[in-house]
């Protein structure tokens, strides 16, 4: 018994190695560093001050709430088109696998590109929305210049590249659905709406749960397109925790810039653990 | 059992060594690398050292066939000028020199400070003089050029801000420059305008343009660099204002918030919002350099660095482009706030060491200078003293700068006078510019931003 215990546990060697080097040692030297003044070289410890400083400091604090903003909009959204497309590209339409490779397409492109291109779109006055918008009579919107409107703009455009993989998770779901369930519901006289919300929503749970938690994250992480589109402005007011680190590294604050990872690592765990938790508790029921 | 348990044991090892190899592969490569590059760095520095001072004494008659070096550029600089030193270095030295580009802005510092914390830097890096290089921690990476005897011949303005901690590291690759404004003359003809000596006339002039139906002021924030420049290039007045402010600022003592004139530097940005190109927040640095040298717009708060963009897009315009200081309160004190150039500096770890440093000293040669100026225009003086600016250097130059240094009224840009520069500058600058935020709710940001630099420089900041 003790002996094929042991046989056992050598198999978990290799992965607990990797798992120590490449997530246990940076995440405890990131924890330590996060407490100090450094240079690579040479660290001050300074307690707290850098955590105090993220939060104190508008233009760092910021970042929190626009992450979260932004995280739970471009999640949400993302839930709702993509069960609706998902079930428009389930049902008998002829060109079904046509579509479904063009709603997926903008995943396939680089995520850096896709940011150019649309800040080229977004230009307030040679930018394609705008022309049109004023090719119409509207007068037009600076989408990245406007404050109000630039994070929109860029969870806008986050959606449109990010539904394609949402709608094919929601594909898989929605066709491990067992006919049947709709052929009994349709012989109780249920019509397409209340099959819609009683059989496919109920049963699809389990791929929207991934989507809620595979767009959240996504969303908290996110880093490339605000850079590509905004780089964090017009001022700060796209700035995500991601860039905040980035730029804190740039400057050479590597001590602030840890502490920024650090509290984006928090951040992620304490909202990504609960919600799967309540997730899969009503997957359960 | 055994026999089980042995290759249960023989698996496992050879899992883990096969994953290490895949993934460490090119990391452990360069520790390797750098490690023995630091070894061997250090017995080759002093036998080298001297080697190249000897080599650099006669550097006529050195030659580096065939050596070829490595030299990394941001793209904001015009490549004319240094490819043209270059070109004369290979004739005269025989070196080769490889060229490798890199971005600008805060992912250029990034790439700077990658490579050098990783030991990938090329062999000469060109970065910024001043706070910025200071932040770089240079005694770090840079070669120790104080006893070359090509850092003599330096302007002491400039050689201040490439010196930290009493070791001079850069070489000028340039010429100075202003941060000032680049105005359109014809704009100016037409309407009957004067050169404004005080910010009040800047207006009135603005006013008046903007009523003629011009575009008065461009703005390139899409470039958010550029978006400070007015702040930056208003130094002259905040220090004819308070003229120790450099040092106290740095002591953690002057705030910009609670000094006046250093809430007007802000205050300036907020004046000109209403006067910017429609587009202003989204046209680059480019789209501004197209706009002035065709007149679609009046103004434009720049480094004169635009100068040679815009000479090497539009050599005619050149005439219609002229400069001004951003002025102040005072009629009579009306300066021009000065750019030191960036510099090359010699990354410690550099093969050819000799090599390297002959083309250092080539560079600031009256060859090197004249080959530079041969394809780039000067932006403003040299910082060579003895070196004057050419015949043929740009009217707005030649005549609407050098009158400034004539009359001795030029300062430097805080950076130069400082270690401490908000690495949030641009992002204040562009808030307050585009209306988000007032002048003294800027300045306290700014303050408050310095403090994280402060803090990493360990100055007792409150």
């Amino acid at each position: 018994m003790n002996k094929k215990k042991i046989y056992s546990t050598w198999f978990i060697v290799p992965s607990l190695a990797i798992f120590t080097i490449f997530f246990l040692i940076p995440l405890l030297t990131s924890l330590f560093y996060s407490l100090t003044v450094w240079d690579f070289k040479t660290f001050r410890f300074v307690g707290l001050d850098n955590f105090k400083m993220f939060f104190s400091e508008k233009s760092l604090s910021g970042s929190v709430v626009n992450t979260l903003i932004y995280a739970v909009l471009t999640s949400g959204l993302k839930v709702i088109f993509a069960f609706f497309i998902a079930v428009f590209l389930t049902s008998k339409i002829r060109t079904k696998n046509f579509l479904r490779s063009v709603v997926f397409f903008p995943n396939l492109v680089s995520t850096i590109a896709v940011g150019i291109t649309f800040a080229a779109l977004m230009h307030p006055t040679k930018g394609l929305f705008n022309l049109a918008i004023q090719a119409i009579g509207l007068s037009g919107v600076d989408w990245l210049g406007n404050v109000h409107v630039a994070l929109y703009s860029v969870i806008f455009t986050d959606i449109w590249k990010g539904v394609g993989v949402a709608t094919v998770i929601y594909i898989a779901g929605i066709q491990s659905i067992d006919k049947t369930y709709y052929e009994a519901a349709s012989i109780d006289g249920a019509n397409g709406w209340q099959r819609l919300v009683n059989v496919t929503v109920p049963l699809v749970r389990p791929a929207m749960n991934s989507v809620i938690i595979l767009s959240l994250i996504g969303g908290l992480r996110t880093f490339d397109l605000i850079w590509a589109m905004t780089g964090g402005g017009p001022g700060f007011a796209t700035d995500v925790v991601a860039s905040v680190v980035y730029k804190q590294y740039a400057a050479g604050f590597y001590g602030l810039s840890t502490a920024g990872n650090v509290i984006m690592f928090i951040l992620i765990a304490v909202i990504a653990f609960p919600l799967q938790k309540f997730l899969l508790s009503r997957e359960e029921d | 059992m055994k026999f089980k348990k042995f290759s249960a044991l023989l698996l496992a090892t050879v899992m883990v060594a096969g994953t290490v190899a895949g993934c460490g592969s090119s990391s452990s490569d360069s520790s390797a690398d750098s490690s023995s590059d630091a070894a061997a760095e250090e017995s080759t520095d002093a036998a080298e050292e001297d080697a190249a001072t000897e080599e650099t004494a006669d550097a006529g008659d050195a030659s580096f066939d065939g050596v070829t070096i490595t030299l990394l550029k941001d793209t904001d600089i015009v490549d004319d000028g240094i490819n043209a030193v270059i070109e004369a270095a290979n004739e005269k030295l025989g070196i080769e020199v490889e060229v490798e580009q890199r971005v600008g802005g805060a992912d250029g510092d990034n790439i700077v400070k990658t490579r050098l914390a990783s030991g990938d830097m090329a062999d000469i890096c060109l970065y910024n003089s001043g706070s910025l290089l200071q932040a770089l921690n240079p005694s770090e990476y840079f070669q120790d050029l104080s006893n070359e005897e090509f850092v003599s011949k330096y302007d002491e303005t400039y050689k201040s801000t490439v010196t930290v901690d009493g070791v001079t590291y850069g070489v000028p690759v340039s010429s100075s420059q202003a941060g000032a404004i680049l105005y359109y003359k014809p704009d100016y003809e037409e309407l009957g305008l004067e050169v404004p000596k005080t910010w009040d006339e800047f207006i009135a002039n603005c006013d008046a343009l903007q009523a003629a139906g011009k575009t008065a002021m461009i703005g390139t924030f899409g470039d958010s660099w550029t978006s400070q420049v007015m702040y930056l290039g208003d130094n002259y007045n905040v220090l004819s204002a308070e003229p120790d402010f450099a040092e106290k600022f740095e002591a953690g003592e002057a705030k910009y918030a609670t000094t006046p004139a250093g809430v007007e530097s802000f205050q300036k940005l907020s004046d000109v919002q209403k006067y910017y190109n429609e587009d202003y927040l989204a046209a680059t640095y480019d789209d501004g350099c197209d706009m002035i040298a065709n007149g679609e717009g009046t103004h434009w708060v720049i480094l004169t660095q635009a100068l040679s963009n815009i000479y090497s897009l539009y050599p005619e315009a050149m005439e219609d482009v002229g400069v001004f200081a951003i002025p102040g309160d005072n009629a009579d004190d009306n300066g021009l706030t000065v750019w030191m150039p960036s510099s090359l500096y010699v990354n410690k770890n550099a093969e050819n060491m000799d090599a390297v440093l002959a083309f250092m000293d080539f560079w600031v040669s009256d060859e090197g200078l004249d080959a530079y100026a041969s394809a780039v225009l000067p932006d403003g003086p040299y910082c060579i003293q003895g070196y004057e600016l050419p015949d043929n250097a740009y009217p707005a130059v030649k005549d609407d700068m050098q009158a400034y240094f004539d009359a001795g009224k030029t300062n430097v840009a805080l950076e130069f006078l400082t270690a401490v520069k908000g690495s949030n500058c641009p992002a204040i600058c562009q808030e307050c510019g585009s209306g988000q935020t007032t002048a003294e709710e800027a300045a306290a940001a700014y303050d408050e931003d310095c403090k994280k630099q402060a803090v990493q420089l360990g100055l007792d900041w409150k």
